[in-house]
């Protein structure tokens, strides 16, 4: 009976602590990223890359480094765990029916790593990867 | 009173009968308004690309205390304003100016609203599709940063997505409220 409510208490606190997550995540997305990728991460066609469906390049290699390592992504004025947190708001959010279904949640230590190492040909890398998803 | 011709009293008698038979509030011409107003509605210009970006499903403050006046530089809204202030050129804080177009793409920061001492989220959405408005240039440049920092800039021409790049002037919406606080 005691453990059952422990157990009670325990998942009632993680739910306000991932709730308060999907919170702060949310918000850094309308300071930091809606501006130019809009509420709903359709961007703007030819301008500004739609985020709905990002999701697609995690199934193959090289496409989660790449989701990090963009420009809007790597050089955004948030910290490391900040970044994590709106990065997988983002891909549960608008790419859902995308996500590999062993999706890992990126966290603060692995998003730092790759954002040290920017995209400068980001449109070569980005065909490259649309082709490997492609085949 | 014999030297007026027939017009004259033709008319005085129209006038007269037509002045007791309406009022101001007659029936008829509030209804003539109404068709009319009702009608006209539709023909004005304008553009709804901004209310998707808008549309977040918060609704705006109306606590505005001191500083609520759209049309004065300090208003807070403006915090970081960088343009010609819509409200000034046939718009308000929130709406273009007819037969320009808001921008979808915008800049977003926060502003402390004085009436309640909390941060709001707010998106500057820039008017497209004319020429410079030219009334109430206002340049606040709280939390600015320079333009190679483009997502936080408010020196952009934000109509730079839009169908049109021409720069009219600026809204200041209100997306949500900051938390903590």
């Amino acid at each position: 009976m005691r453990l059952t409510f422990l157990l009670a208490v325990l998942v009632f606190v993680f739910n306000l602590f991932s709730e308060a997550n999907a919170e702060s995540a949310h918000f850094n997305y309308i300071l930091h990223c809606q501006g130019c990728h809009l509420v709903n991460g359709g961007g703007t066609s030819g301008k500004i890359p739609a985020l709905i469906g990002v999701g697609r390049f995690l199934s193959v290699e090289g496409g989660r480094e790449f989701l990090v390592r963009v420009p809007g992504v790597s050089g955004s004025l948030v910290n490391d765990a900040e970044l994590a947190e709106v990065l997988n708001w983002i891909l549960y959010e608008f790419s859902p029916d995308n996500l590999p279904r062993d999706f890992e949640p990126y966290d603060a230590e692995e998003v730092g790593r790759y954002r040290k190492d920017p995209l400068v040909d980001v449109e070569h890398a980005k065909d490259r990867l649309l082709s490997l998803i492609e085949t | 009173m014999q030297q007026r011709n027939w017009i004259d009293r033709g008319f005085e008698i129209s006038a007269r009968h037509f002045a007791r038979r309406t009022s101001r509030r007659s029936f008829l011409s509030q209804l003539g308004t109404f068709l009319f107003g009702a009608a006209s509605i539709p023909l004005l210009p304008m553009s709804r690309v901004g209310a998707q970006a808008a549309d977040m499903g918060f609704k705006d403050p109306d606590i505005e205390g001191d500083a609520g006046d759209p049309q004065s530089c300090d208003y807070w809204r403006y915090c970081s304003i960088d343009g010609f202030m819509s409200a000034c050129c046939g718009g308000t804080a929130t709406s273009c100016p007819p037969g320009t177009e808001m921008s979808a793409v915008t800049w977003v920061g926060t502003c402390r609203n004085p009436a309640d001492n909390r941060d709001y989220l707010i998106s500057y959405n820039d008017c497209c599709g004319q020429s410079r408005c030219g009334q109430c240039f206002c340049n606040n440049n709280e939390d600015d940063r320079p333009t190679y920092v483009p997502a936080k800039s408010n020196n952009i021409n934000w109509c730079l997505a839009s169908s049109t790049t021409a720069y009219n002037s600026t809204v200041a919406l209100v997306l949500g409220i900051s938390e903590g606080n």
